[in-house]
Protein backbone atom coordinates (compact mmCIF):
# COMPACT_ATOMS: atom_id res chain seq x y z
CA UNK A 1 0.00 0.00 0.00
CA UNK A 2 1.19 3.48 -0.77
CA UNK A 3 0.93 6.63 1.33
CA UNK A 4 0.00 9.47 -1.04
CA UNK A 5 -0.78 12.30 1.40
CA UNK A 6 1.60 15.21 2.05
CA UNK A 7 3.09 15.32 5.53
CA UNK A 8 4.74 18.21 7.44
CA UNK A 9 8.01 16.29 7.02
CA UNK A 10 7.82 16.93 3.26
CA UNK A 11 8.41 20.62 3.93
CA UNK A 12 11.58 19.67 5.78
CA UNK A 13 12.63 17.51 2.82
CA UNK A 14 12.02 20.36 0.39
CA UNK A 15 14.00 22.73 2.62
CA UNK A 16 16.88 20.24 2.64
CA UNK A 17 16.72 19.95 -1.13
CA UNK A 18 16.72 23.73 -1.47
CA UNK A 19 19.70 23.86 0.87
CA UNK A 20 21.65 21.38 -1.26
CA UNK A 21 20.76 23.28 -4.45
CA UNK A 22 21.76 26.66 -3.00
CA UNK A 23 24.90 25.24 -1.42
CA UNK A 24 26.06 23.66 -4.67
CA UNK A 25 25.06 26.77 -6.59
CA UNK A 26 27.06 29.06 -4.30
CA UNK A 27 30.11 26.78 -4.23
CA UNK A 28 30.20 26.24 -8.00
CA UNK A 29 29.50 29.92 -8.69
CA UNK A 30 32.37 31.04 -6.48
CA UNK A 31 34.76 28.53 -8.01
CA UNK A 32 33.45 29.25 -11.51
CA UNK A 33 33.73 33.03 -11.18
CA UNK A 34 37.20 32.75 -9.68
CA UNK A 35 38.47 30.39 -12.38
CA UNK A 36 36.72 32.28 -15.21
CA UNK A 37 38.21 35.61 -14.11
CA UNK A 38 41.61 33.99 -13.73
CA UNK A 39 41.35 32.71 -17.31
CA UNK A 40 40.37 36.21 -18.40
CA UNK A 41 43.49 37.64 -16.74
CA UNK A 42 45.66 35.01 -18.44
CA UNK A 43 44.21 36.15 -21.73
CA UNK A 44 44.74 39.83 -20.81
CA UNK A 45 48.45 39.08 -20.43
CA UNK A 46 48.32 37.10 -23.71
CA UNK A 47 50.22 34.20 -22.11
CA UNK A 48 51.23 32.02 -25.06
CA UNK A 49 49.87 28.45 -25.27
CA UNK A 50 47.90 28.78 -22.02
CA UNK A 51 45.56 31.34 -23.61
CA UNK A 52 44.88 29.04 -26.56
CA UNK A 53 44.30 26.07 -24.26
CA UNK A 54 41.83 28.07 -22.17
CA UNK A 55 39.95 29.31 -25.23
CA UNK A 56 39.72 25.75 -26.54
CA UNK A 57 38.48 24.29 -23.24
CA UNK A 58 35.99 27.13 -22.82
CA UNK A 59 34.67 26.55 -26.35
CA UNK A 60 34.05 22.86 -25.61
CA UNK A 61 32.35 23.59 -22.30
CA UNK A 62 30.10 26.27 -23.80
CA UNK A 63 29.06 24.26 -26.83
CA UNK A 64 28.16 20.91 -25.30
CA UNK A 65 25.22 20.01 -23.04
CA UNK A 66 25.84 20.21 -19.31
CA UNK A 67 24.19 16.81 -18.98
CA UNK A 68 26.76 15.23 -21.29
CA UNK A 69 29.60 16.89 -19.36
CA UNK A 70 28.07 15.62 -16.13
CA UNK A 71 27.94 12.02 -17.41
CA UNK A 72 31.47 12.21 -18.76
CA UNK A 73 32.76 13.36 -15.39
CA UNK A 74 30.64 10.99 -13.31
CA UNK A 75 31.21 7.87 -15.37
CA UNK A 76 34.32 8.84 -17.31
CA UNK A 77 36.64 10.01 -14.51
CA UNK A 78 36.42 6.70 -12.56
CA UNK A 79 36.87 4.69 -15.75
CA UNK A 80 39.78 6.60 -17.26
CA UNK A 81 41.59 8.20 -14.33
CA UNK A 82 40.78 5.52 -11.74
CA UNK A 83 39.52 8.12 -9.28
CA UNK A 84 36.44 7.79 -7.13
CA UNK A 85 33.89 10.46 -8.02
CA UNK A 86 30.82 10.91 -5.82
CA UNK A 87 27.71 12.52 -7.32
CA UNK A 88 28.45 15.71 -5.39
CA UNK A 89 32.06 15.74 -6.66
CA UNK A 90 30.86 15.32 -10.23
CA UNK A 91 28.27 18.07 -9.75
CA UNK A 92 30.85 20.50 -8.34
CA UNK A 93 33.44 19.76 -11.06
CA UNK A 94 30.95 20.01 -13.93
CA UNK A 95 29.00 23.05 -12.80
CA UNK A 96 32.14 24.98 -11.77
CA UNK A 97 33.81 24.31 -15.11
CA UNK A 98 30.67 25.24 -17.02
CA UNK A 99 30.23 28.49 -15.08
CA UNK A 100 33.93 29.27 -15.54
CA UNK A 101 33.62 28.90 -19.33
CA UNK A 102 30.85 31.47 -19.51
CA UNK A 103 32.41 33.79 -16.91
CA UNK A 104 35.56 33.73 -19.07
CA UNK A 105 33.59 35.12 -22.01
CA UNK A 106 32.07 37.83 -19.83
CA UNK A 107 35.47 38.68 -18.31
CA UNK A 108 37.13 38.97 -21.71
CA UNK A 109 34.41 41.21 -23.15
CA UNK A 110 34.32 43.37 -20.00
CA UNK A 111 38.06 43.88 -20.09
CA UNK A 112 37.88 44.74 -23.77
CA UNK A 113 35.04 47.20 -23.17
CA UNK A 114 37.37 49.56 -21.31
CA UNK A 115 38.50 52.34 -23.65
CA UNK A 116 42.04 52.03 -24.96
CA UNK A 117 42.54 55.74 -24.34
CA UNK A 118 42.40 55.40 -20.56
CA UNK A 119 44.70 52.40 -20.60
CA UNK A 120 47.18 54.33 -22.73
CA UNK A 121 47.00 57.26 -20.34
CA UNK A 122 47.75 54.98 -17.39
CA UNK A 123 50.65 53.33 -19.24
CA UNK A 124 52.09 56.71 -20.19
CA UNK A 125 52.17 57.69 -16.52
CA UNK A 126 54.26 54.61 -15.85
CA UNK A 127 51.73 52.20 -14.38
CA UNK A 128 52.64 48.56 -14.97
CA UNK A 129 50.27 46.23 -16.79
CA UNK A 130 49.20 44.78 -13.45
CA UNK A 131 48.57 48.22 -11.93
CA UNK A 132 46.52 49.20 -14.97
CA UNK A 133 44.46 46.02 -14.59
CA UNK A 134 44.03 46.50 -10.87
CA UNK A 135 43.21 50.22 -10.74
CA UNK A 136 41.82 51.17 -14.13
CA UNK A 137 40.38 48.09 -15.82
CA UNK A 138 39.12 45.87 -12.99
CA UNK A 139 36.82 48.36 -11.22
CA UNK A 140 35.15 49.36 -14.47
CA UNK A 141 35.06 45.86 -15.92
CA UNK A 142 33.44 44.61 -12.70
CA UNK A 143 30.67 47.19 -13.01
CA UNK A 144 30.25 46.37 -16.68
CA UNK A 145 30.13 42.61 -16.15
CA UNK A 146 27.74 42.46 -13.23
CA UNK A 147 24.63 42.54 -15.45
CA UNK A 148 25.61 39.65 -17.75
CA UNK A 149 27.09 37.82 -14.76
CA UNK A 150 23.80 38.01 -12.85
CA UNK A 151 21.91 36.73 -15.88
CA UNK A 152 24.40 33.87 -16.20
CA UNK A 153 24.15 32.89 -12.54
CA UNK A 154 20.35 32.96 -12.57
CA UNK A 155 20.57 30.53 -15.48
CA UNK A 156 23.22 28.39 -13.77
CA UNK A 157 20.94 28.11 -10.74
CA UNK A 158 18.32 26.44 -12.94
CA UNK A 159 21.02 24.29 -14.55
CA UNK A 160 21.88 22.81 -11.13
CA UNK A 161 18.63 20.83 -11.38
CA UNK A 162 20.39 18.57 -13.93
CA UNK A 163 22.57 17.06 -11.22
CA UNK A 164 19.53 15.28 -9.81
CA UNK A 165 19.93 12.68 -12.57
CA UNK A 166 23.15 11.34 -11.04
CA UNK A 167 21.51 11.11 -7.63
CA UNK A 168 22.41 14.34 -5.83
CA UNK A 169 19.58 15.05 -3.39
CA UNK A 170 18.92 18.57 -4.57
CA UNK A 171 15.59 20.35 -4.85
CA UNK A 172 14.74 18.73 -8.20
CA UNK A 173 15.55 15.24 -6.89
CA UNK A 174 13.43 15.77 -3.77
CA UNK A 175 10.65 16.99 -6.05
CA UNK A 176 10.96 13.85 -8.18
CA UNK A 177 10.82 11.64 -5.08
CA UNK A 178 7.79 13.45 -3.66
CA UNK A 179 6.10 13.21 -7.01
CA UNK A 180 6.65 9.47 -7.19
CA UNK A 181 5.23 8.98 -3.72
CA UNK A 182 2.26 11.34 -3.83
CA UNK A 183 1.41 11.12 -7.54
CA UNK A 184 0.45 14.81 -7.41
CA UNK A 185 2.77 16.30 -10.05
CA UNK A 186 1.01 19.62 -10.40
CA UNK A 187 1.28 20.43 -6.71
CA UNK A 188 4.83 19.11 -6.27
CA UNK A 189 6.34 20.72 -9.36
CA UNK A 190 4.51 24.00 -8.79
CA UNK A 191 5.97 24.24 -5.29
CA UNK A 192 9.43 23.22 -6.53
CA UNK A 193 9.14 25.71 -9.39
CA UNK A 194 8.20 28.52 -6.98
CA UNK A 195 11.18 27.71 -4.78
CA UNK A 196 13.56 27.89 -7.78
CA UNK A 197 11.87 31.12 -8.83
CA UNK A 198 12.33 32.73 -5.43
CA UNK A 199 15.96 31.63 -5.27
CA UNK A 200 16.56 33.07 -8.75
CA UNK A 201 14.91 36.35 -7.73
CA UNK A 202 17.21 36.52 -4.74
CA UNK A 203 20.28 36.07 -6.97
CA UNK A 204 19.00 38.78 -9.33
CA UNK A 205 18.32 41.16 -6.45
CA UNK A 206 21.83 40.70 -5.04
CA UNK A 207 23.22 41.33 -8.54
CA UNK A 208 21.19 44.50 -8.97
CA UNK A 209 22.30 45.81 -5.58
CA UNK A 210 25.94 45.12 -6.41
CA UNK A 211 25.64 46.78 -9.79
CA UNK A 212 24.19 49.89 -8.20
CA UNK A 213 27.19 50.13 -5.91
CA UNK A 214 29.79 49.46 -8.58
CA UNK A 215 28.25 51.98 -10.95
CA UNK A 216 28.05 54.75 -8.37
CA UNK A 217 30.35 56.96 -10.44
CA UNK A 218 28.05 56.99 -13.47
CA UNK A 219 24.61 57.25 -11.85
CA UNK A 220 24.38 61.00 -12.29
CA UNK A 221 24.87 60.79 -16.04
CA UNK A 222 21.11 60.89 -16.27
CA UNK A 223 20.92 58.22 -18.94
CA UNK B 1 67.22 67.16 -23.31
CA UNK B 2 64.53 65.53 -25.38
CA UNK B 3 65.92 64.28 -28.64
CA UNK B 4 64.11 62.93 -31.68
CA UNK B 5 66.54 61.60 -34.27
CA UNK B 6 65.54 60.60 -37.79
CA UNK B 7 62.34 58.98 -36.54
CA UNK B 8 60.30 56.94 -39.00
CA UNK B 9 56.86 55.52 -38.45
CA UNK B 10 54.40 53.90 -40.83
CA UNK B 11 50.98 52.39 -40.26
CA UNK B 12 50.59 49.62 -42.79
CA UNK B 13 51.76 51.20 -46.02
CA UNK B 14 51.08 54.77 -44.90
CA UNK B 15 54.20 56.65 -43.90
CA UNK B 16 53.27 58.99 -41.03
CA UNK B 17 56.68 60.12 -39.82
CA UNK B 18 59.43 60.28 -42.40
CA UNK B 19 62.75 61.07 -40.76
CA UNK B 20 61.84 63.63 -38.12
CA UNK B 21 64.57 65.38 -36.13
CA UNK B 22 63.74 67.56 -33.15
CA UNK B 23 65.56 68.67 -30.03
CA UNK B 24 63.84 70.23 -27.04
CA UNK B 25 66.04 71.81 -24.39
CA UNK B 26 64.96 72.11 -20.76
CA UNK B 27 62.94 75.28 -20.17
CA UNK B 28 61.94 75.58 -23.80
CA UNK B 29 58.40 75.72 -25.18
CA UNK B 30 58.27 74.21 -28.66
CA UNK B 31 55.03 74.29 -30.61
CA UNK B 32 54.32 71.83 -33.36
CA UNK B 33 52.02 73.07 -36.10
CA UNK B 34 50.73 71.26 -39.13
CA UNK B 35 47.53 70.20 -40.77
CA UNK B 36 45.52 67.19 -39.61
CA UNK B 37 47.23 63.97 -40.58
CA UNK B 38 50.66 65.55 -40.77
CA UNK B 39 51.94 63.28 -37.99
CA UNK B 40 51.86 65.65 -35.01
CA UNK B 41 49.97 63.35 -32.67
CA UNK B 42 51.95 60.33 -33.83
CA UNK B 43 55.15 62.16 -32.97
CA UNK B 44 53.86 62.74 -29.42
CA UNK B 45 52.79 59.09 -29.20
CA UNK B 46 56.27 58.03 -30.26
CA UNK B 47 57.90 60.25 -27.64
CA UNK B 48 55.84 58.76 -24.79
CA UNK B 49 56.34 55.24 -26.07
CA UNK B 50 52.78 54.47 -27.17
CA UNK B 51 53.96 53.71 -30.69
CA UNK B 52 56.94 51.59 -31.69
CA UNK B 53 59.39 53.37 -33.95
CA UNK B 54 60.11 51.93 -37.37
CA UNK B 55 63.40 53.75 -37.48
CA UNK B 56 65.49 56.36 -35.69
CA UNK B 57 65.81 57.04 -31.99
CA UNK B 58 64.05 59.06 -29.31
CA UNK B 59 65.75 59.80 -26.03
CA UNK B 60 64.35 61.61 -23.02
CA UNK B 61 67.30 62.74 -20.90
CA UNK B 62 69.40 59.97 -22.47
CA UNK B 63 66.75 57.30 -21.82
CA UNK B 64 65.86 55.53 -25.05
CA UNK B 65 62.10 54.99 -25.34
CA UNK B 66 62.62 52.01 -27.67
CA UNK B 67 64.37 50.04 -24.94
CA UNK B 68 61.80 48.46 -22.61
CA UNK B 69 64.13 48.86 -19.63
CA UNK B 70 64.61 52.58 -20.22
CA UNK B 71 61.05 53.36 -21.27
CA UNK B 72 59.68 53.53 -17.73
CA UNK B 73 62.42 55.97 -16.76
CA UNK B 74 61.73 58.02 -19.91
CA UNK B 75 58.03 58.03 -19.10
CA UNK B 76 58.67 59.29 -15.58
CA UNK B 77 60.32 62.31 -17.13
CA UNK B 78 57.57 63.21 -19.55
CA UNK B 79 53.92 63.89 -18.80
CA UNK B 80 51.25 63.74 -21.46
CA UNK B 81 48.01 65.68 -21.73
CA UNK B 82 45.62 64.17 -24.25
CA UNK B 83 43.28 65.70 -26.78
CA UNK B 84 40.27 63.79 -25.42
CA UNK B 85 41.41 64.07 -21.77
CA UNK B 86 41.53 60.25 -21.29
CA UNK B 87 40.60 60.56 -17.62
CA UNK B 88 39.68 57.46 -15.61
CA UNK B 89 35.88 57.80 -15.42
CA UNK B 90 35.48 55.74 -12.25
CA UNK B 91 37.81 57.94 -10.24
CA UNK B 92 37.30 61.40 -8.83
CA UNK B 93 39.35 64.32 -10.11
CA UNK B 94 41.65 63.92 -7.12
CA UNK B 95 42.05 60.16 -7.62
CA UNK B 96 42.83 60.76 -11.28
CA UNK B 97 45.63 63.08 -10.22
CA UNK B 98 47.05 60.93 -7.40
CA UNK B 99 46.91 57.45 -8.97
CA UNK B 100 50.29 57.58 -10.70
CA UNK B 101 52.17 59.40 -7.89
CA UNK B 102 50.94 56.79 -5.38
CA UNK B 103 51.43 53.72 -7.58
CA UNK B 104 54.46 54.65 -9.65
CA UNK B 105 56.40 57.07 -7.47
CA UNK B 106 55.25 55.25 -4.29
CA UNK B 107 54.36 58.53 -2.60
CA UNK B 108 52.46 58.20 0.69
CA UNK B 109 48.76 58.68 0.05
CA UNK B 110 48.14 61.69 2.35
CA UNK B 111 51.12 63.50 0.86
CA UNK B 112 50.04 62.76 -2.73
CA UNK B 113 46.50 63.87 -1.93
CA UNK B 114 47.61 67.12 -0.34
CA UNK B 115 49.70 67.85 -3.41
CA UNK B 116 46.87 66.81 -5.71
CA UNK B 117 44.44 69.15 -3.98
CA UNK B 118 46.94 71.99 -4.21
CA UNK B 119 47.42 71.32 -7.93
CA UNK B 120 43.67 71.24 -8.55
CA UNK B 121 43.27 74.45 -6.56
CA UNK B 122 45.97 76.08 -8.68
CA UNK B 123 43.87 75.50 -11.80
CA UNK B 124 40.69 76.72 -10.12
CA UNK B 125 39.28 73.29 -9.31
CA UNK B 126 39.81 73.36 -5.56
CA UNK B 127 36.12 72.72 -4.91
CA UNK B 128 35.77 70.02 -7.59
CA UNK B 129 38.41 67.59 -6.31
CA UNK B 130 35.83 64.97 -5.36
CA UNK B 131 33.78 65.22 -8.55
CA UNK B 132 33.84 62.45 -11.15
CA UNK B 133 34.88 63.33 -14.73
CA UNK B 134 31.29 62.99 -15.95
CA UNK B 135 30.30 65.76 -13.53
CA UNK B 136 32.86 68.17 -14.98
CA UNK B 137 32.75 70.35 -18.08
CA UNK B 138 35.21 69.72 -20.91
CA UNK B 139 37.45 72.57 -19.81
CA UNK B 140 37.43 71.34 -16.24
CA UNK B 141 38.26 67.81 -17.39
CA UNK B 142 41.21 69.04 -19.38
CA UNK B 143 42.43 71.02 -16.37
CA UNK B 144 42.28 67.77 -14.39
CA UNK B 145 44.22 66.16 -17.24
CA UNK B 146 46.91 68.83 -16.90
CA UNK B 147 47.08 68.35 -13.12
CA UNK B 148 47.37 64.60 -13.61
CA UNK B 149 50.42 65.15 -15.81
CA UNK B 150 51.93 67.78 -13.49
CA UNK B 151 51.49 65.57 -10.42
CA UNK B 152 54.30 63.37 -11.74
CA UNK B 153 56.59 66.42 -11.79
CA UNK B 154 57.62 65.75 -15.38
CA UNK B 155 60.59 67.52 -16.91
CA UNK B 156 58.80 67.61 -20.24
CA UNK B 157 55.13 68.24 -20.70
CA UNK B 158 53.71 66.78 -23.92
CA UNK B 159 50.47 68.43 -24.98
CA UNK B 160 48.56 66.79 -27.80
CA UNK B 161 45.98 69.21 -29.19
CA UNK B 162 44.70 69.73 -25.70
CA UNK B 163 42.09 72.32 -26.67
CA UNK B 164 40.80 70.75 -29.89
CA UNK B 165 37.76 69.23 -28.18
CA UNK B 166 36.82 72.40 -26.33
CA UNK B 167 34.67 75.41 -27.16
CA UNK B 168 36.37 78.85 -27.26
CA UNK B 169 35.48 79.72 -23.69
CA UNK B 170 36.83 76.45 -22.29
CA UNK B 171 39.84 76.75 -24.58
CA UNK B 172 40.62 80.09 -22.96
CA UNK B 173 40.44 78.47 -19.49
CA UNK B 174 42.97 75.85 -20.47
CA UNK B 175 45.27 78.16 -22.40
CA UNK B 176 45.47 80.52 -19.42
CA UNK B 177 46.87 77.68 -17.36
CA UNK B 178 49.34 76.68 -20.06
CA UNK B 179 50.52 80.29 -20.36
CA UNK B 180 51.17 80.32 -16.63
CA UNK B 181 53.10 77.05 -16.85
CA UNK B 182 55.15 78.39 -19.75
CA UNK B 183 55.88 81.49 -17.71
CA UNK B 184 57.07 79.30 -14.83
CA UNK B 185 59.67 77.73 -17.10
CA UNK B 186 57.94 74.37 -17.72
CA UNK B 187 59.37 72.59 -20.74
CA UNK B 188 56.58 71.92 -23.19
CA UNK B 189 56.08 70.22 -26.50
CA UNK B 190 52.85 71.74 -27.63
CA UNK B 191 50.95 70.24 -30.54
CA UNK B 192 48.24 72.69 -31.43
CA UNK B 193 46.06 74.50 -33.89
CA UNK B 194 45.99 77.62 -31.71
CA UNK B 195 48.49 79.57 -33.76
CA UNK B 196 48.23 82.91 -32.01
CA UNK B 197 48.62 81.27 -28.63
CA UNK B 198 51.57 79.21 -29.84
CA UNK B 199 53.16 82.42 -31.01
CA UNK B 200 52.76 83.99 -27.57
CA UNK B 201 54.21 81.20 -25.47
CA UNK B 202 56.71 79.38 -27.72
CA UNK B 203 60.43 79.86 -28.05
CA UNK B 204 60.38 77.78 -31.20
CA UNK B 205 57.84 76.63 -33.72
CA UNK B 206 58.18 73.61 -35.95
CA UNK B 207 55.97 72.81 -38.89
CA UNK B 208 55.16 69.23 -39.85
CA UNK B 209 53.94 68.34 -43.29
CA UNK B 210 53.30 64.77 -44.43
CA UNK B 211 55.56 63.34 -41.76
CA UNK B 212 58.47 65.64 -42.54
CA UNK B 213 59.69 68.52 -40.47
CA UNK B 214 59.44 71.38 -42.95
CA UNK B 215 60.45 74.26 -40.67
CA UNK B 216 62.10 74.52 -37.25
CA UNK B 217 62.65 78.17 -36.31
CA UNK B 218 62.56 80.55 -33.33
CA UNK B 219 59.04 81.95 -33.05
CA UNK B 220 59.74 85.47 -34.37
CA UNK B 221 61.59 84.08 -37.38
CA UNK B 222 58.85 81.56 -38.06
CA UNK B 223 56.34 84.34 -38.60
CA UNK B 224 58.78 86.61 -40.46
CA UNK B 225 58.29 86.98 -44.23
CA UNK B 226 61.87 85.82 -44.81
CA UNK B 227 61.66 82.93 -42.31
CA UNK B 228 58.94 80.32 -42.10
CA UNK B 229 56.58 82.39 -44.18
CA UNK B 230 59.02 82.07 -47.07
CA UNK B 231 57.87 78.45 -47.31
CA UNK B 232 54.78 78.48 -49.53
CA UNK B 233 53.19 75.59 -47.62
CA UNK B 234 53.57 77.37 -44.26
CA UNK B 235 52.25 80.66 -45.62
CA UNK B 236 49.26 78.85 -47.11
CA UNK B 237 48.57 77.01 -43.84
CA UNK B 238 48.78 80.13 -41.71
CA UNK B 239 46.57 82.18 -44.00
CA UNK B 240 43.93 79.43 -43.99
CA UNK B 241 44.04 79.02 -40.24
CA UNK B 242 43.70 82.73 -39.62
CA UNK B 243 40.72 83.12 -41.88
CA UNK B 244 38.74 80.58 -39.83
Amino acid sequence: MRYTEFTPFDIWLLAQGLGVTLGLFLATSLIGVFVGVLWGVVRFYRVPVLTQVITFVSEILKNSPVLVQLFLVFFGFPAFFKVNVTPVDAAIITLSANTAAFVYVIAVSSIESIGRDQIEAARVFGLTRWQVLRHVIAPQAAAFSIGPLTALLVNQLQVTSLISVIGVMDLAKIGANLNLRTLKPFIVWTVVGILYYLAAKLVAAVGAKLEQRLRAHSTFRGL
Amino acid sequence: MLKVENVKKAFGGTVVLDGVNLTVNPGEVVSILGSSGSGKSTLIRCINGLEKLDGGRITVDEFDVSRPKELSEARKRSGTVFQLFNLYPHMTALQNVTLAPIEVLKRPKPEAEAEGRALLASVGLGDRADAYPAQLSGGQRQRVGICRALAMKPRYLLLDEVTSALDPEMTAEVLAILAKLAGDGTTMVFVTHEIEFARQISERIVFLEKGRLLVDLPTDQFFAPTGGMAQPRVAQFLSKMRKD
